[in-house]
């Protein structure tokens, strides 16, 4: 990224921070709830768009922030808390990777799903830290002394969150370990015939995106003060997924386009719904559009929103500059519309 | 006297494990996909017996009817999206599974609604004492019918020309090609027959319990089957099914009440809840770290 590219985003992202204190309560609501699957879904990314590895144990992630932010917040740590929960999510997901080392493709992600399956257990049998399926409350953050209490200044937070997130995940990509992700995602034999170390490399890739999930875990045990074992089930898991593939796989943008539309789709159904006042029809009808959305996908876009948008974009400026090439057909507008889709497509992520 | 019981209705469960586990085996030995969904045909099976009964079949003849229509549904799934998947990533295959779980989920959500519904009486009621033990038709039949066709199917796969044609399309693609195999139309027998073999199973596991939409997370129990039992091994998968049937009934029948007895009187925990819904999990974690292709898998069979 240019200087001055890194310079609007960062201005943007003040903005929209800023902005956040302007909104009501739902739509604070709508930015923190998509801000917060975003950074668990940069940490999805991170894992299997970008290192390879397939994993259906988010859901127990987070639930592993949560409880652990949860439990700190009510002894009086502060923003410590946030962080112990990403410590915790990152130590948790090292553990959980730990067969990985072993195994590939198909056989790690039924062992996430064991993983998955196992740790939902504990959260409801572990009562004295979790306090089993009827819930752990939780006090809201307490920030430089002061007390948290807002839905917009959560959605402020989450989303200063996930722009240093999406940060630090993109700086790291420049590193040697970032990079050789890329290899070991490619081919582990290659990696190896490199002389990267695939089993650092891959612990590496755990330890970063279970932080980053831990994070986003503490935020949702902050934002909904109430911690069960049902909010860190399977479903979230699979929903996860569902963010990072039809956002688009090791594309960061792809992982907030995801996270806005398995977010926000539903929501949107329920909203159009509730005048109809069927409850089963109605989230019969969410499963179903999401269902049928998710394979129709997945059929006709295998590379998610972020390629669609790319695309998109593409066809657009090839348009705008066929037109400005009938008018005037200089080489600077040819020169432009040579590569302007990716600065396009970015622009529309932010 | 209670362990002959509690083994008897594992034998029976484990069974019908063992059914759908097969069909996941099958697909997966065929395409190199991995059916995530396969809980959502078993739901669907025993929905459609329900909803035939419903305009008026006989049990036997709805059961039989629901095993047609989810043959046809599997057909349809592989032609409709699987075929145009053959290139998609793995990732993106598993979780075009997993759509299909979500949306079969809403679909039966919507016409059935969420609540629990009795399903009819399939095989006879009452029960026959053997040596002192009880044990309901409904078990007898379930065991019976699903051992007896997961033999048949192997039996099939093995000696006829057309499971010739299917063990050829799974083993070398490329080369069954070669041979004049249709591989494409192995690939759609063997998602009708998958399908066929998890409607099935969600009829008997219907009969055993009761008809709800959680029959469709059974899909997920049948991965510690096939993990135990090897990717790649049919026979691997009846055993596996069999094991994990008992483990979960002497789970349920005598270690939690022995633990949870033994921990209330020494420490203020109260219950394990359902432990015996994790233990395949945990025996899973443990076989994947020991011997990663299973009891009965052959190595280097991943698709990397």
């Amino acid at each position: 990224m240019s200087r001055r590219r890194q310079i609007a985003a960062a201005a943007a992202v003040v903005l929209a921070v800023a902005g956040c204190f302007a909104l009501g309560r739902y739509g604070a609501y709508l930015v923190h709830a998509v801000a917060i699957s975003a950074i668990a879904a940069l940490g999805l990314n991170l894992l299997t768009g970008f290192a390879g590895q397939i994993s259906f144990a988010q859901g127990a992630l987070v639930g592993i922030g949560a409880y652990t932010a949860g439990n700190l917040g009510n002894a009086g740590w502060g923003a410590g808390a946030v962080l112990a929960g990403g410590v915790a999510g990152g130590v948790a997901s090292v553990v959980i990777g730990l067969p990985a080392l072993r195994l590939r493709g198909l056989y790690y992600a039924i062992a996430t799903l064991a993983a998955q399956f196992v740790l939902e257990y504990l959260f409801k049998i572990v009562e004295p830290l979790t306090r089993g399926i009827s819930g752990m409350n939780v006090s809201p953050l307490v920030l430089l002394g002061r007390t948290v209490a807002s839905d917009q200044a959560y959605a402020a937070l989450s989303l200063a969150l996930l722009a240093i997130t999406w940060a630090g995940l993109q700086r790291l990509m420049h590193t040697n370990v970032g990079r050789s992700f890329l290899v070991v995602r490619e081919n582990e034999l290659v990696a190896r015939g490199m002389g990267i170390d695939v089993v650092r490399v891959k612990l590496w890739a755990f330890l970063v995106s279970g932080f980053v999930t831990g994070v986003s875990g503490a935020l949702v045990a902050f934002t909904t003060r109430l911690a069960t074992p049902e909010a860190f089930s399977l479903q979230l898991s699979v929903d996860q997924v569902a963010m990072l593939i039809v956002g688009g796989q090791g594309v960061w943008a792809g992982s907030l386009l995801g996270a806005t539309f398995v977010v926000l789709v539903p929501e949107a159904i329920q909203r159009a719904g509730e005048a109809f006042k069927a409850a089963n029809l109605l989230s019969a009808s969410r499963e179903m559009a999401f269902g049928l959305l998710i394979i129709l996908f997945l059929v006709f876009e295998p590379r998610g929103l972020a390629a669609l948008l790319r695309r998109l974009g593409r066809a657009l400026s090839r348009l705008v500059a066929s037109r400005a090439s009938r008018a005037s057909p200089t080489p600077a507008a040819l020169a432009t519309s040579r590569y302007p889709a990716t600065g396009g497509s970015r622009e529309k992520a932010h | 006297m209670l362990l002959l019981q509690i083994a008897t209705a594992g034998i029976a469960t484990g069974s019908v494990y063992a059914l759908i586990a097969i069909g996941i085996v099958l697909i997966y030995k065929c395409s190199g996909v991995v059916n995530f969904g396969q809980g959502g045909y078993v739901m669907l099976g025993a929905y459609a017996a329900y909803a035939l009964t419903r305009l008026g079949l006989s049990p036997q003849l709805a059961a039989a009817g629901a095993v047609l229509i989810l043959a046809a549904v599997g057909a349809l799934t592989e032609l409709l999206v699987l075929r145009r998947m053959l290139k998609a990533p793995v990732v993106a295959v598993m979780m075009v599974t997993l759509g299909l779980l979500i949306l079969f989920r809403a679909v039966c959500l919507a016409i059935f609604g969420p609540d629990q519904i009795a399903f009819p009486q399939i095989f006879p009621q009452g029960a026959v004492d053997i040596a002192g033990i009880f044990i309901t038709y409904n078990y007898v039949a379930a065991a019976v019918l699903s051992l007896v066709l997961s033999l048949a199917f192997l039996a099939f796969y093995r000696y006829t020309p057309m499971g010739l044609m299917q063990r050829a399309a799974a083993d070398n693609s490329r080369a069954a090609l070669a041979v004049g195999i249709h591989v494409s139309n192995q690939v759609s027998v063997a998602w009708a027959v998958s399908s066929a073999l998890a409607g099935l199973g969600g009829v008997l596991l219907a009969t055993l319990n009761s008809l709800s939409l959680t029959l469709s997370s059974i899909g997920l129990v049948a991965f510690p089957v096939i993990v135990l039992g090897g990717l790649t091994s049919l026979m691997g998968s009846l055993v596996a099914g069999l094991l994990l049937g008992m483990l979960e009934a002497f789970t349920d029948g005598l270690l939690t009440p022995a633990l949870e007895s033994f921990l209330r009187a020494h420490t203020s925990v109260y219950s394990v809840g359902a432990l015996q819904q994790v233990v395949p999990y945990m025996l899973v974690g443990a076989m994947l770290l020991v011997r990663p292709q299973g009891i009965f898998g052959q190595r280097g069979t991943e698709r990397v």
